[in-house]
């Protein structure tokens, strides 16, 4: 029977943790991808009806910022997975 | 937002906001007495308003290209940028007399504004509709 | 019962951070495909309309401040693996 020493488990625990945090980033590449969708189309719509420019700016900026919650929440996980374990 | 059509003058008037918002950290860092997040924020914010004028200049020219040629060059530039960025980071994070976190914060300044700005010109276009049914 | 020496559990967390931070900055590619797609629409709009090539450009520089910032959040966790532990 294999045992590990507390101190041991405790490197491997925090090992493990640092990994995990670099991989929830990875999650960063969807609100990245999303957000130029969204700018490509408003382009898009701009130039196909230029009076409507200022509620299309609007909409727009209101949607990525939206989008941008899930790279929020990865980034959130991260710091937790640094900081506390 | 919604009125102004020339892109020059949305990058000023971009500019004027996000320094007069920026006004706040700066000012309550000095009277802190912490020179290191003074510094650390002036560096982001500077090196943000200068990839401002580069990503109008990146935009400019390629509006001038056709289709696949502008995807391959504004995607490259972005790259350029993202190096620019790490480069930043690195330097302030190497630094002791920078704050690493103020100056990734000086970066995000920028967009803070821009979402801000949205934000309110939204609750004003919905307070003036509310005015104008109530009449 | 296995012990790690001090050396041994530097190294574990050393290079866990290392790949960690490998892994966090693949986040870096979503602006980019996003912002490469809204200038190819860019272009086609300007080619239909170009007369609102004014407004086509301010709408991207607003689209392109808020799409790069998902980039950032991973350089931010990168360099503060690499550096911080």
């Amino acid at each position: 029977m294999v045992e590990f020493s507390p101190q041991v488990a405790e490197t491997i625990i925090r090992a493990a943790a640092l990994l995990g945090a670099g991989f929830a980033m990875i999650a960063g590449i969807g609100p990245g991808v999303g957000q130029g969708y969204a700018a490509g189309k408003a382009v898009e719509s701009v130039a196909r009806d230029p009076e409507a420019r200022g509620n299309i700016i609007t909409t727009m900026l209101l949607g990525q910022a939206v989008a941008e919650s899930t790279g929020i929440y990865s980034l959130v996980i991260a710091i937790v997975l640094i900081f506390t374990i | 937002m919604k009125e102004i059509q020339d892109p020059v003058k949305m990058q000023k008037e971009i500019i004027k906001k996000t320094y007069l918002i920026s006004l706040f950290p700066i000012i309550s860092s000095l009277i802190a007495g912490s020179f290191d997040v003074f510094l650390g924020f002036i560096f982001g914010l500077i090196i943000s308003t200068l990839l401002l004028r580069i990503k109008y200049n990146n935009i400019r020219r390629a509006l001038d290209m056709n289709m696949e040629k502008a995807e391959k060059f504004i995607r490259n530039r972005y790259f350029i940028e993202y190096a620019l960025y790490f480069i930043v980071l690195f330097t302030s994070a190497r630094n002791t007399r920078i704050n690493f976190l103020a100056a990734a914060v000086g970066l995000f300044m920028m967009k803070f504004t821009v979402v801000l700005w949205s934000v309110i010109d939204l609750f004003k276009d919905t307070f003036q509709s509310k005015i104008d049914e109530y009449k | 019962m296995i012990e790690f020496s001090p050396e041994v559990i530097r190294t574990v967390i050393r290079t866990a951070s290392l790949i960690g931070a490998g892994a966090a900055l693949i986040a870096g590619v979503g602006p980019g495909i996003g912002m490469g797609y809204a200038a190819g629409k860019a272009t086609s709009a300007v080619r239909r309309q170009p007369q609102a090539r004014g407004a086509i450009i301010t709408t991207m520089l607003l689209g392109q401040i808020i799409s790069g910032s998902t980039g950032i959040y991973s350089l931010v966790i990168a360099i503060f693996l690499v550096f911080n532990t």
